[in-house]
């Protein structure tokens, strides 16, 4: 075969990427097959993968929904763990509305929450980061440190043996981006936003996940309310045949996860 | 030559160009899941910048996988954005594929890319609609052993 020597040089010494076509794999595939393997780590999405949806349909107004609440915090280290999540969606929020000094202040709580679940050390540098970036404005930054802050902690805990407290960050997390989600929604309704909160496959795997934490991971009156609002938002979160989420139920899941939300910030 | 240190790993694959997956030459031991990452993401930084660039995500999916078997990883995704996910296998003679279904089983349209050698592999879907998939992580019969395999993920 004779090919053009220049092209072949140059591919070798550029060596990188080009489209190639879907390499063989089967057109469909039976999930209900038993053999099939599924890894089963799961990764949630943080609220900014979200938010980059929705900002697609129009710019939202995110200042509103930024939490500017007081952390008490107490023994209980799965609270803590849960408050943790949601103290990063927090920050997830503070980016999109660039709002610095909130973004500050979750820079700071970030540190004390990991100080009292004992990861301090490891996060300590990526707080510093949310706070320098926040004060340069420099959002791309502050959302980097965010996110690795997020995994930094889930893979400490993980090496700690601490499992229990790992979906509870998560669940944390995911459960404050809902929370927005569904608030802006509530006050700027659109079918095609809507779509964003069709999430019953996840709401499902979350609830699994914390159904089987052991009960002592599950100690406080919040958690008491957990299940029952997973319970309830994974039959709410399941779009129609249309494909949206009527705005009833999204005024239901907006003041479903602020109520579980509020009580796991009271004590 | 062995890699003592992760930062002497990130070094030599940073010294081996942004899109090679050279790093892996040297390897004469079984690499960790940090250093399959650390391929994936070099695979990853063109994406990362320019106009419209890609978002990497911290978080990872990792496993094993035998000649031609597949795993399948959950994922939800989210109407109106495009991801991307590469994968990384340690030995270079791995040819790995990468394949996107929908919530019904059904293969989606999607771009693959090819890295220089075929144990790294990525693939760019927009999905049309916002709920769950699964990613397919399937190992051709290029290779004997079972390969460790990381999976990082971008979106926009």
């Amino acid at each position: 075969m004779v090919m053009n020597r220049s092209v072949l040089l140059t591919l070798a010494a550029v060596g990188f990427l080009y489209p190639v076509c879907a390499q063989e794999a089967p057109g469909r595939i039976d999930l209900n097959d038993p053999n099939l393997v599924i890894v089963e780590a799961s990764v949630i999405p943080i609220p900014l993968e979200i938010f980059s949806s929705l900002d697609k349909l129009g710019t939202q107004d995110w200042s509103k929904h930024v939490d500017e609440r007081e952390i008490r915090l107490d023994a209980n280290r799965s609270r803590t763990a849960m408050l943790f999540g949601l103290v990063v969606s927090d920050g997830f929020i503070a980016v999109q509305a660039q709002d610095k000094e909130a973004v500050r202040r979750v820079g700071r709580e970030v540190l004390r929450l990991a100080s009292s679940l004992g990861v301090a050390s490891s996060v300590e540098q990526h707080a510093n980061a949310i706070v320098n970036g926040a004060g340069q404005g420099d959002w791309p930054v502050v959302r980097k440190e965010l996110d690795k802050t997020r995994q930094t902690v889930l893979n400490k805990m993980t090496e700690l043996r601490d499992d229990e407290l790992v979906a509870l960050v998560s669940l944390g997390g995911w459960l404050g981006g809902t929370q927005a989600l569904a608030g802006v929604l509530k006050q700027n309704y659109s079918v095609e936003g809507s779509d964003l909160l069709n999430q019953p496959d996840l709401v499902k795997q979350l609830k699994k996940e914390f159904n089987t934490l052991p009960a002592r991971a599950k100690r406080g009156k919040s958690f008491t309310q957990i299940s029952q609002t997973l319970d309830h938002l994974e039959s709410l979160m399941r779009a129609d045949a249309s494909g949206a989420i009527s705005q009833g139920k999204v005024i239901e899941i907006s003041l479903s996860t602020k109520n579980l939300v509020d009580s796991i910030y009271e004590i | 030559m062995r890699f003592e240190r992760p930062h002497s790993v990130l070094v030599l694959v940073l010294l081996c160009g942004f899109a090679g997956v050279r790093g892996q030459e040297v390897v004469d031991r079984k690499p960790s899941l940090d250093e399959l990452k650390l391929v994936a993401q070099q695979a990853a930084i063109p994406h990362l910048g320019g106009g419209n660039p890609f978002i990497l995500r911290e978080s990872t999916w990792s496993g094993a996988v035998e000649p031609g078997k597949a795993r399948l990883i959950q994922v939800q995704l989210f109407k109106r954005n495009d991801y991307h996910f590469w994968i990384a296998m340690p030995d270079r003679k791995a040819a790995v594929n990468l394949n996107l279904y929908n919530g019904k089983g059904e293969l989606l349209e999607a771009k693959n890319l090819s890295y220089e050698t075929p144990n790294v592999t990525s693939l760019v879907a927009s999905p049309s609609e916002t709920g769950v998939y699964y990613l397919r992580v399937s190992l051709q019969t290029t290779v004997e052993e079972t390969q460790p395999w990381t999976v990082i993920y971008a979106y926009r």
